[in-house]
């Protein structure tokens, strides 16, 4: 019978030769983040070629797509979640592109329709150019006309009293008189 | 001679109904179904196709694009035809006034008949809704 003790070396060194084998082959540090979570942290180029890494390596599924708005950097974070079946574990690849320009590679060519849908959710709520998906038409918001509503600098609320409220309709006068 | 009186008769007799719920609305408006108030002795019926539908339920709060679908069902339904909306959410909006994608007028999209107010509505409130529109088939002048 194996010791608890013993077991959790095992997994820990289990563990430290998975994070050796990322850095050597992704060419970034690994960050340890808690248990069975790696974080690392990419430039925008090399989405692409990162990504067929981990995938090669056992990280096949893709579990979604995330951005965060950096507003007072100028930047938007995407972010990448990896798992994998083989190793249980969660890679999350970060990568920060530019606010004003988002631009990065699509991942289709290696997750098809799966990051296709991803992107698609990213684009219309961040506004984010998926270079090489050829389908990135609207989601959720069809019909939708004003900026990309997950920025931080978009106000809905003073968008929704602008476009969608009547201040001389008695019924909707009261919105108006909501404070921030 | 058919009057409108005579139409609406014999359709009030047993209300079918096509629902169209987002979100909470389905789950709170499912026990209406249910057993415990069984809307079936009233003779309302949910049905599968709007194209047998008499009445259109709408409930949960709707977007731009599922009132789309909505009206697509409006029009597949043979006339004539009632538009229920159940719930704050579906006719203002609710407690998602200022969100850049509900729709806060339901009535710009739908001409509803009734509005049934409550965060769900009671299932005794919407019984009523049906009740009120039998006696205001009653009423209609027989001519």
């Amino acid at each position: 019978m194996m010791s608890e003790k013993s077991r959790q070396n095992k997994k820990q060194s289990i563990e430290e030769k998975l994070i050796e084998d990322l850095n050597s082959i992704l060419d970034a540090t690994v960050n340890y983040q808690t248990e069975r979570r790696l974080w690392v942290n990419i430039e925008p180029d090399l989405i692409v070629e990162t990504c067929t890494k981990a995938y090669e390596l056992g990280f096949e599924h893709l579990s979604t797509i995330s951005v965060t708005d950096w507003l007072d950097k100028g930047k938007l974070e995407v972010t990448y979640h990896l798992w994998s079946y083989t190793h249980n574990h969660l890679l999350t690849i970060k990568t920060k592109i530019d606010r004003k320009k988002p631009k990065i590679s699509s991942l289709n060519s290696i997750w098809g329709g799966n990051a296709e849908t991803c992107e698609r959710e990213c684009h219309e709520l961040f506004g984010v150019d998926f270079k090489g998906n050829p389908n990135l038409t609207p989601l959720f918001l069809e019909d939708w006309e004003g900026p990309p509503p997950f920025l931080k600098d978009f106000d809905w609320r003073e968008y929704v009293k602008k476009e969608m409220y009547d201040q001389k309709n008695p019924r909707e006068k009261v919105y108006f008189e909501v404070r921030k | 001679m058919i009057t409108k009186k005579k139409v609406m008769k014999k359709i009030v007799k047993s209300v079918w109904v096509f629902n169209w719920f987002n979100s909470c609305g389905f789950t709170e408006i499912v026990p209406v179904v249910g057993s415990r108030w069984d809307m079936e002795r009233f003779g309302l019926v949910a049905v599968n196709s709007p194209r047998k539908a008499d009445a259109l339920f709408i409930a949960g709060y709707q977007t731009p694009k599922s009132m789309k679908r909505a009206q697509q069902i409006y029009e597949q339904m043979p006339s004539p035809k009632f538009v229920f909306a159940l719930g704050c959410c579906t006719m203002t909006g609710g407690m998602y006034w200022d969100s850049y994608n509900t729709v806060k007028r339901i009535d710009d999209y739908l001409p509803v008949f009734m509005y049934i107010p409550g965060c769900p509505p009671r299932p005794e409130a919407i019984f009523d809704a049906v009740h009120k529109v039998v006696v205001h088939v009653d009423e209609l002048p027989d001519e």
